[in-house]
């Protein structure tokens, strides 16, 4: 998994690093691992990376130090996708594989030809998902593959600056307003003089990650058209429909499945109430890397409150299941602090099948839905009762058709 | 009757034709060869038309039984006093009622000095310095302008709501000050600078015309500043702009229809009590639909706006009557009639405009007439001059596309097909979103807002009002 993001300042009295690297905190939910961020002064781009977070890895005076009114960044699960030189930064979230030649050939179509014509025939030499942004000198270049599998949106500051994201929240905490989602297969080059917008040829309709909508973006984000927020609301709803039980207490795992676990209540009847205290910062545990990083993950994170859950018959509401081993653990340390019963309610269908498309759903092998019924998985975590939202009532609340649903059904869309 | 123009731009071809229209013959004075006044005018005359000596030489041959001044900078030059003098008559107003345009600070001291509706916060400044400590001492959220009148030029609107981003924000206004300075924009102005308190919200411009006591309001049109796309981008002079059906825009009611006249009218009375002579020309308003007043004055002009104009002339059924009520001295009894059509304007630009328009200048531009005439809109020169019956592009706002329909969205499509027989060897740009469904709807959507807003003050009567608290001053009522 990962975000990107970048500012372009249409003259040069600003200095944007400052403002990328807010962008960075902001989208760093889709990515703790790595970071990396360039400027360009439109004379030369100077980068930075490090492991972890930006705001634990760089000191102040390490950004303020890259000067220019335009700047792009990323952030990611892994090392962060993406190039860097002097003349050509390129950041993106998704799967492809980007080759110092490849780069080479770029930068010299980009001397030789229309912009729009170099950055095509750059794309076409791709293969996989990305939603990408390129800093040359002057010019910053933002595009999503053609089926749109990862977020981008655009917005703006004032008369002033120009803003790309994966997720809304990062136009948000720079005071941007959103202008759009940039579409599947468009390009978008922004330069002093110009914003020029260019659609690929396009023969599929768009596949929008729906992993997105349950799991990765935030819920403050507006992503594809569609409030993040909203959608989790209903399936929360859906699901207290859906699959009802008798019981005390919601409480929902921090922090994804807080606003799930709250629509379950109201749609239910059944109070909420704040079940687990956090020890130690935020962080998501699906995406930490190791099995031996994830439990002291859960563990420091997640400490229930004792008077919630006492004697109680507990919903638990969680926004996804991968292995299993984060969720036996929570509904054990729940047993530990006298719940009577756990039911759990998983906010998104199964996973079944890995990603392709640079989310990191583990292997077959490693996921405990694919020979699991929820039957075998309520005995496995020791809950009472365990259900999870399918495939059919995801699509159902977002409204549509045109996503990708490859991690919870095999079935993924056909990419060039 | 014999009708003389003065100005070079897309306003001024506008004019023009509707002039011929209404059966005038057209005599130009102006900059370049505009093609579009020298298609439509028995003559032109190239001449310095910021010199009141050479317009009233042209006057001289033309003899005009009337002459309508277009460009704002001919009035800010005294060309209509100067015509005045040697007896012709003038649609334009003076050169000290045309400070209400020429000099934001003239205008809001007199809004202050008379209490008007629609008012905002504002200090001039008189050098960089001045200017630079008041931002360090309030860093609050504003727009800093050259006071002069500068086409769009050097207008920045700054929001500091993120504490986070201060220090950024301080030292980009700073660097915003010293440009302002030191591109002279706002010339020989005793105080270049103004900050004053940044509103947000939709903007749309009244244009009325005026005889000093009787005010004829024109349709009301919103214009787009911003350069590129999603309102994206730099300032400019204005990038397009749309009316509707009535003579109202869809998103505002009739409530602002009547304050933003009545703001109008009350500057028409204070600017008669400050110069002692009747305001006699065009008056614009440029208002904002803000949480603060509803409707807010940003600015105004002592002329037609431009693109504004082009959404007006070829709809206004009645031009002759009030450019000879305007001869006669008495707009009385005279209302504007118009097609009771939608119009969409769009401006089509070289690549450099705005910011760097020396490299935007002298490519020349390929109108496909025949084609345009068949997608039902119209063409009307701006930036652009003649030469060996070819077009080339002057450096500003090249071509007004105009067309009408039964709704903007319509019209927006007539329009962006006309663009599309437009081309040129170097990079043009134009802004496709203006008129279309989705841009309309995020109108919609931002007058409401600020409609909510300004209802609930409205309730608890703190229209106009800013009350601040300040720890350790305490409350401070402006």
């Amino acid at each position: 998994m990962a975000g990107v993001c970048g500012i372009y300042a249409f003259d040069e009295i600003w200095n944007v690093s400052r403002f990328v690297y807010y962008q960075l905190i902001a989208i760093q939910s889709r990515g703790q691992e790595s970071f990396g961020m360039s400027i360009s002064d439109f004379k030369k781009t100077d980068s930075i990376s490090g492991k972890g977070t930006i705001q634990e890895s760089m000191e102040s005076y390490e950004v303020n130090d890259l000067l220019g009114p335009c700047g792009i960044g990323g952030v990611s699960t892994r090392d962060v996708n993406g190039y860097v030189s002097n003349d050509i930064a390129i950041y993106f979230d998704g799967s492809v594989k980007i080759t110092e030649e490849a780069v080479q050939k770029l930068r010299m179509d980009l001397a030789n030809m229309s912009e729009k014509d170099a950055v095509r025939s750059f794309l076409d030499g791709l293969s996989g998902a990305y939603s990408m942004l390129i800093l040359t000198k002057d010019k910053m270049i933002a595009t999503r593959d053609k089926l749109g599998i990862k977020p981008l949106v655009i917005g703006g500051v004032g008369f002033d600056l120009a803003v790309v994201a994966s997720e809304t929240s990062a136009l948000d905490v720079i005071g941007a307003e959103l202008s759009r989602d940039i579409e599947p297969g468009e390009i978008v080059i922004i330069d002093r003089h110009y914003i020029e917008e260019a659609k690929r040829e396009m023969e599929v309709a768009p596949a929008h990650c729906i992993f997105e909508y349950v799991y990765m973006a935030r819920i403050d984000s507006k992503i594809n058209g569609i409030h993040i927020h909203d959608i989790r609301s209903k399936i929360g709803k859906m699901l207290a429909h859906n699959k009802p039980v008798e019981a005390d207490v919601v409480i929902g795992v921090p922090e994804t499945a807080i606003p799930f676990a709250m629509a379950y209540s109201n749609e239910s009847g059944i109070p909420i109430e704040i079940g687990f205290m956090r020890t130690g910062k935020a962080t998501r545990t699906a995406i930490r890397p190791t099995q031996m990083e994830r439990m002291i993950g859960v563990q420091l994170k997640l400490n229930p409150v004792r008077g919630a859950v006492r004697g109680k018959r507990v919903v638990l509401v969680d926004d996804s299941v991968v292995r299993g081993t984060t969720m036996r653990n929570i509904v054990n340390l729940l047993r530990k602090r006298g719940a009577k019963e756990v039911h759990v309610r998983i906010c998104s269908p199964k996973l079944v099948s890995p990603c392709p498309f640079g989310t990191e759903v583990p292997t077959k092998d490693e996921l405990i839905a694919v020979e699991n019924s929820e039957e075998e998985i309520a005995s496995i975590i020791d809950a009472d009762t365990f259900a999870y939202i399918n495939v059919e009532e995801l699509k159902e609340a977002l409204g549509g058709d045109d996503f990708c649903t490859g991690c919870m059904t095999g079935n993924y869309p056909e990419v060039d | 009757m014999k009708f003389m123009i003065v100005g070079s731009g897309a306003r001024e071809h506008a004019i023009a034709e509707n002039a011929v229209k209404c059966g005038y013959d057209v005599y130009s004075a102006t900059e370049i060869r505009n093609p579009g006044l020298l298609k439509v005018s028995k003559e032109i005359f190239l001449t310095d038309i910021l010199n009141g000596d050479a317009v009233c030489n042209v006057a001289k041959k033309v003899n005009p039984d009337i002459i309508f001044i277009g460009s704002e900078e001919s009035l800010f030059a005294g060309v209509s006093d100067a015509l005045r003098k040697e007896g012709h008559s003038v649609i334009g107003a003076s050169k000290a009622a045309a400070d209400i345009e020429k000099s934001k600070g003239f205008m809001r001291r007199l809004m202050e000095k008379n209490s008007m509706y629609g008012r905002l916060r504002f200090k001039t400044f008189s050098n960089i310095e001045e200017a630079s400590r008041y931002i360090d001492e309030y860093a609050g959220s504003v727009a800093i302008k050259p006071t002069r009148q500068a086409g769009g030029k050097g207008v920045k609107v700054i929001a500091d709501l993120q504490t986070y981003l201060k220090d950024e924000k301080s030292a980009a206004k700073k660097r915003h000050v010293s440009d302002i300075v030191d591109q002279n924009l706002s010339q020989d102005l005793e105080d270049p600078i103004l900050i004053e308190e940044r509103v947000e919200g939709i903007e749309y411009t009244l244009q009325c015309f005026t005889d000093g006591k009787n005010i004829v309001p024109l349709k009301i049109v919103e214009d787009h500043p911003h350069a590129f796309v999603e309102d994206i981008g730099p300032e400019t002079g204005g990038m397009g702009s749309i009316s509707g059906v009535e003579n109202n825009l869809p998103f505002l009611n009739e409530k602002d229809f009547k304050i933003s006249y009545g703001i109008v009218e009350d500057v028409v009375k204070a600017i008669k009590k400050e110069t002692g002579e009747p305001y006699f020309g065009v008056l614009s308003g440029q208002f904002m639909l803000t949480d603060k007043w509803g409707p807010t004055v940003i600015e105004f002009y002592s002329r037609l706006g431009d693109p504004e104009t082009v959404n007006i002339m070829p709809q206004l059924k009645n031009f002759d009557e009030i450019v000879e009520g305007m001869y006669n001295g008495s707009l009385s009894g005279i209302k504007a009639d118009f097609e009771q059509r939608a119009t969409v304007v769009k401006i089509v630009a070289p690549k450099g405009y705005p910011n760097q328009r020396d490299i935007a200048k002298g490519h020349l531009l390929n109108i496909d007439m025949d084609a345009v005439r068949k997608t039902g809109a119209k063409v009307y020169f701006g930036s652009v001059y003649e030469e060996g019956n070819k077009y080339y592009t002057g450096g500003s706002r090249a071509l007004e596309v105009f067309a009408e329909a039964d709704d903007i969205v319509e019209a927006n499509k007539m329009v962006e097909r006309a663009i599309d027989c437009i081309s040129s060897d170097w990079k043009l740009f134009h802004r496709k979103d203006i008129g279309t469904k989705a841009l309309l709807e995020k109108r919609f959507d931002q007058a409401n807002l600020a409609k909510d807003i300004f209802h609930y003050r409205e309730e608890r009567g703190l229209i106009g009002k800013t009350i601040d608290w300040i720890p350790g001053i305490g409350r401070i009522e402006t």
